[in-house]
């Protein structure tokens, strides 16, 4: 489906539980999509490159964390601000079985793409029925 | 500080003049490291920008996720600053899918901006790296601030 509705900015979601870290963690805005062979995330991250994001499965729970490589530089005095900049976090449950060492990710123009492919086992097989 | 104004003649979506009035509030008072200037569900024209200045130029940043620098178009006429262009999802191509969640928005954009100096077209530089536009606005020699020896009598 190709979506062509006029585009509105969202005020970036923040997480207010993350006390541990430094700076403000923002809850990156993401789609699932699922078909027989797994499921493909994707993630709004922008200012992430592919060295600055950490993703982690562990007991079927997804967890992504990424820092910004993109930055303003010192010495820019803002003067008009619109978003806010820091880190993101976002973690979710995936129910299905994850051949985990299938596994894949890739980071262009600031969106994660997650291939998660599901277990052999959790497929499902087409049967053959042969005719007796 | 300087006064910003923002032209959206071409919002997608109107907005309402209490969000609009919020919204530069927001803007000329927010500062970042700072606690946040805004809550709630805010909504506003894509894409979101920020502004810097430094002594010779304007540094205004967008972030524009999934969007290829190709579908980037930047224009500038006089001290307005014009980004336009289109995100496009596309999942046409999975076949048999099932979508869990759908947060991430596609669609065209447009937006204008005015700056709150002279900048020289001839040497705007244009960004985009990692979802995220910078442009790196250079002011006129007359607009950058001059230091002025004072000598004695």
């Amino acid at each position: 489906m190709t979506e062509t509705q006029g585009l509105q900015a969202r005020e970036k979601q923040e997480l207010q539980e993350e006390s541990t870290r430094p700076g403000a963690v923002f809850r990156p805005d993401i789609d699932i999509l699922e078909d027989r062979d797994g499921y493909v995330v994707y993630a709004d991250l922008p200012g992430v490159d592919d060295k600055s994001i950490d993703v982690r499965l562990d007991r079927g729970t997804l967890t992504l964390d990424a820092r910004l490589a993109t930055l303003p530089e010192t010495g820019w005095n803002p003067i008009h601000a619109e978003y806010r900049i820091g880190s993101y976090h976002r973690e979710f449950r995936i129910s299905e079985d994850i051949d985990t060492a299938g596994v894949s990710a890739k980071m262009h123009n600031g969106v994660l793409e997650l291939v998660l492919p599901k277990s052999a086992n959790r497929r499902p097989r087409a049967i053959q029925v042969q005719a007796g | 500080m300087a006064q910003y104004t923002l032209y959206r003649p071409w919002a997608a979506a109107p907005w309402s003049p209490f969000d609009q009035l919020r919204r530069e509030m927001d803007g000329l008072l927010s500062r970042f490291g700072g606690s946040p200037a805004w809550s709630g569900d805010w909504r506003g024209v894509f894409p979101a920008v920020n502004l810097y200045e430094t002594a010779d130029a304007y540094q205004l940043t967008a972030e524009l996720p999934g969007v290829a620098p190709d579908e980037i178009r930047v224009s500038l006429e006089g001290s307005t600053v014009t980004l336009e262009g289109e995100r496009k999802i596309d999942y046409e191509n999975h076949k048999e899918t099932s979508l869990h969640r759908r947060e991430r928005q596609a669609g065209a954009f447009r937006r204008a901006f005015e700056l709150p100096g002279v900048v020289d077209g001839e040497k705007v530089d244009a960004v985009h790296r990692n979802g995220v536009l910078m442009l790196r606005l250079p002011k006129t020699p007359e607009a950058q601030p001059r230091q002025i020896s004072v000598r004695s009598s």
